[in-house]
């Protein structure tokens, strides 16, 4: 009976020192703590050859976790990449950069500003990164329809209403120099004008993989974010048509071949990287084909501009239209 | 053909007088009998500036509940009890209440096993199964006690236990060697019912086995298991939560003053299955306890680590839930602001109160119950306990005092800890036998103090403390036809943090309180006791809740109250 009173008094302090270290629910210094910067932001790789596949990083610690961004602005060509993450520490793991953008225009070879900044802080970093060479987007896992460096590809055809323009620009381009602009007012009919980019005529003659849900079509295109005085809404409606060959007769057969569309508004100013699935393509209702998507068998993309007739003035340049597969060409 | 429908009646009629008068012994009645008239008003500032709510509301009820006690035959006894009720300002059957309040059946059989089916109330231990007292009601003065009790009987609450209902059964075995005894005693209850396109139904079994080693040596084994029947549902996740809590005690004496030492411990595991999101998690208790009851008083002194995992529905649900809306003036001031749960509320509104177990942790307000919001389960906890009780100073005072000083086993959201520290000391004064008076003179004092600190940096520092003063005099005027009047002042400082849970119970926010409270109590007013079970009062009570931090306008209320209470 000794034994077991001398068991009832140890056990208490037995449990006393079952303290355990981790803290219950999220940390009241992340929530509530004021940031301190314990380690500066620092750039590992500045002056990156991005076109031969090298990287940037960054490193910063911080007294806790926090919403933090680094945003790269191309000095010159005003391109800018957006990093961003949730930690107590920037790291490789988590700002590693190759040179990619997240606004258009793409970067180039430049010198750009760097800011880190932080969600419900006011604390700003600034610094500078420096881009030798730009990242080459074209590469085995794309085909490039256009880029328009080399003129515009006159078997590319189409069709612009009179006063409305398509004309080649040089000098402001998403990317390169050259982009095709497209513009004008037409107030009699929806089409502003249309270009068809046969598959014949692409500037990469390489096959399109076979599976429409690994295959992306990517484009750029730079809106003025027009506003109909009619109906509030933007003027400027862009169209993509992806017209098949199914049965190889280097002819698109609208009574028995498949179509697809794409359509949507340019409410947005600048230059924007549209990019979508062709298995999320929808065929029209008067599609006479077997509606399986066949994307090797593409006998050309047609982009139209469209506007209200009523709603006035609109604007949509293109540029950079390629192909990309499993991910679009900005992921 | 009329007549005969007469015959029927006049037989259906008088069938309870014919049953009663032949088998006088099978049945029998007891229940309670209350009559129940306030009415409110706004008072203070408020009565002037609230123009929106009505100046005063009222109303009472008549109210008889009468239990029916049948026994066909010995071993069995069917209970009913039938509420009536006619609340006033009704007439010609115009709100008039009949319900069933209970419905139960017990009985042994062979003289050997016990069981109960239908309404049943339960407890187990203190970290499985207990119904724990509503805040700040340890040591309140006696003439808030009407409060109390009409509270406590209109939300079920016996004691420490639950209502709940299922099938219930108990038996021992005597024997003559080492063990002496054996008791067990096993449950099963349907704490929810099927919902229509809801959540499953939720079934408690429990069980407990209690080995008597000697007339020294207790050991014993309690366990309940709650958890969701998914057949029940067309859902995919199904709740479960065991809990088991194994208890040892020595009884024994020290220079003729006995004592009893309680070791118990256990643990619990808490989950959803079927949810890839849902966490699983286990945690474990342990109390030891020292009680000697001597010829001045009884002193407990205990040590007590429950785990911040430690989940047990049966011991952590609350009584008071402070998302129920108040009965008097839900609403008020001309911003219709809705009133919170207050002191007031907590003593005399039987509404804001729970009978549902709840598979989560329940809400609870630290300013009135921040060191252990759900008992002795209260999760997060490692500490020691002192109490006195009982304590007879001299023939004409006596004292009560209980001290706990807890500490969180990890801290919330910090690796700095919440220390708790709780003091509660009640006294006693007849004044009669001091003074020598023929008739009844008693003050009764207590104070219910606690406080929360919290070190570190300035964004994590807690620094609380609530205080409840409260007092009563009474003094007899004629035979049993006592004056009273009492009072209780609370106050609430300090800030203190609240963790947002989601529905897994785990902490995801954290909001940080700051307090000035001063609510204040007063009543006055007569009370005959007729016996100890049939009293009346009337009083006149004032209620006075005021927020400095001016979150929420200073709400004042005057009641007059009547009460005529009978158990029958």
């Amino acid at each position: 009976m000794k034994n077991l009173k001398f068991l009832l008094l140890i056990l208490p302090f037995f449990f006393a020192s079952c303290e355990k270290e981790k803290i219950e629910g999220p940390s009241l210094n992340d929530l509530y703590g004021e940031l301190n910067i314990l380690e500066s932001l620092s750039i590992v790789g500045d002056s990156a050859d991005f076109s031969i596949g090298e990287s940037i990083y960054f490193t910063a610690s911080f007294s806790k976790q926090v919403d933090w961004t680094i945003r790269i602005k191309g000095i010159n060509s005003g391109s800018v990449k957006i990093i961003s993450g949730k930690s107590n520490e920037i790291n490789q793991s988590n700002s590693t950069w190759n040179g990619s953008s997240t606004l258009l225009p793409f970067f180039i070879a430049e010198d750009c500003d760097l800011e880190l900044t932080f969600e419900m802080h006011d604390d700003t970093i600034y610094n500078q990164v420096n881009v030798q060479s730009a990242k080459i987007y074209n590469n085995e896992n794309t085909v490039l329809i256009t880029d328009f460096e080399n003129g515009f590809n006159p078997n590319f055809t189409g069709f612009f209403q009179a006063g409305c323009t398509k004309s080649l620009v040089t000098n402001g381009a998403g990317e390169g120099n050259k982009y095709l602009a497209q513009y004008g007012t037409c107030d009699w009919d929806w089409l502003i004008g249309y270009v068809d980019y046969f598959s014949d005529y692409w500037y990469d003659q390489e096959d399109l993989v076979n599976d429409p849900t690994k295959l992306y079509f990517n484009i750029m295109i730079n809106g003025a974010s027009t506003i109909s005085d009619v109906s509030d809404l933007p003027n400027s409606l862009f169209k993509l048509e992806f017209y098949e060959d199914e049965n190889g007769d280097d002819y698109h057969d609208a009574s028995s071949e498949d179509r697809y569309d794409y359509e949507f508004d340019v409410d947005w100013t600048g230059w924007r990287m549209v990019s979508i699935c062709y298995n999320d393509l929808i065929p029209p209702s008067s599609n006479a084909g077997d509606g399986i998507k066949h994307p090797d068998k593409i006998f050309k993309v047609r982009t139209l501009l469209l506007a209200n007739p009523e709603s006035g003035f609109a604007k949509a340049d293109v540029d950079f239209l390629i192909w990309s597969f499993n991910a679009p060409i900005l992921d | 053909m009329k007549k005969k429908y007469l015959y029927y009646l006049l037989l259906f009629v008088l069938f309870p007088i014919l049953a009663q008068s032949q088998v006088k012994s099978k049945l029998w009645y007891d229940g309670n009998a209350r009559v129940m008239y306030n009415r409110d008003a706004l008072e203070g500032t408020l009565k002037e500036t609230d123009t929106v709510s009505t100046r005063s509301n009222g109303g009472g009820s008549t109210m008889l509940d009468l239990g029916f006690h049948f026994t066909p035959i010995d071993d069995i006894e069917i209970f009913s009890e039938i509420r009536l009720k006619n609340d006033f300002g009704g007439m010609w059957g115009n709100k008039n209440f009949v319900e069933l309040r209970r419905l139960s059946a017990k009985g042994v059989v062979n003289n050997k096993i016990a069981f109960s089916v239908g309404d049943i109330y339960l407890k187990q231990t203190k970290f499985t199964l207990y119904n724990y007292d509503q805040e700040l009601s340890k040591y309140e003065p006696s003439v808030f006690k009407f409060y109390r009790d009409f509270v406590n009987y209109e939300n079920y609450y016996q004691s420490n236990y639950w209502r709940l209902q299922g099938l219930q059964t108990n038996f021992s075995y005597n024997m003559y060697n080492l063990i002496e005894q054996l008791d067990f005693d096993g449950f099963a209850t349907r704490v929810r019912g099927q919902e229509w396109l809801g959540k499953p139904e939720l079934l408690m079994l429990g069980g407990s086995a209690v080995v008597s080693l000697s007339n020294k040596v207790n050991l014993g084994s309690h366990y309940i298991n709650a958890f969701e029947v998914l057949s029940s549902s067309n859902g995919t996740v199904a709740y479960y939560n065991p809990v088991l809590n194994t208890q040892l005690s020595y009884s024994g004496s020290l220079k003729d003053v006995p004592y009893k030492v309680l070791l118990e411990g256990g643990f619990s595991k808490r989950g959803w299955t079927g949810d890839s999101l849902a966490p699983q998690i286990k945690g474990n208790f342990m109390e030891a306890s020292i009680h000697s009851k001597g010829k001045k008083g009884e002193i407990n002194l205990g040590f007590r680590y429950v785990d911040t995992d430690f989940r047990s529905i049966g011991s952590q649900t609350r009584r008071i839930n402070y998302n129920n809306t108040t009965t008097t003036y839900p609403y008020y001031s001309n911003d219709y602001t809705q009133r919170k749960v207050s002191l007031i509320d907590i003593m005399s509104d039987p509404n804001i109160y729970n009978q549902n177990l709840s598979t989560s942790l329940m809400n609870y307000n630290p300013m009135y119950s921040s060191v252990s919001p759900y008992g002795n389960a209260t999760p997060n906890r490692i500490g020691l306990t002192a109490e006195i009780d009982n304590l007879d100073l001299t023939d004409f005072l006596s004292a009560k005092v209980q001290t706990q000083y807890f500490s969180e086993i990890i801290g919330q959201g910090t690796t700095h800890k919440r220390s708790f520290n709780r003091y509660a000391l009640h006294s006693s004064l007849s004044l009669d036998k001091l003074l020598s008076l023929n008739k009844s003179l008693a003050l009764e004092g207590s104070i219910n103090l606690e406080t929360v600190t919290r070190g570190g940096e300035d964004f994590e520092k807690i620094d609380f403390n609530s205080i409840l003063y409260s007092g009563s005099i009474s003094y007899e005027l004629i035979k049993n036809f006592k004056i009273i009047a009492g009072a209780k002042v609370f106050y609430a400082e300090g800030n203190e943090f609240i963790a947002e849970r989601d529905k897994y119970d785990q902490i995801n926010d954290y909001s940080n309180n700051i307090y000035d409270s001063k609510e204040t109590i007063l009543i006055a007013g007569l009370q005959h006791h007729f016996t100890d079970d049939i009293y009346f009062t009337m009083q006149y009570n004032q209620f006075n809740v005021l927020d400095k931090t001016n979150t929420y306008d200073e709400f004042s209320l005057g009641r007059l109250i009547f009460m005529f209470n009978m158990n029958l």
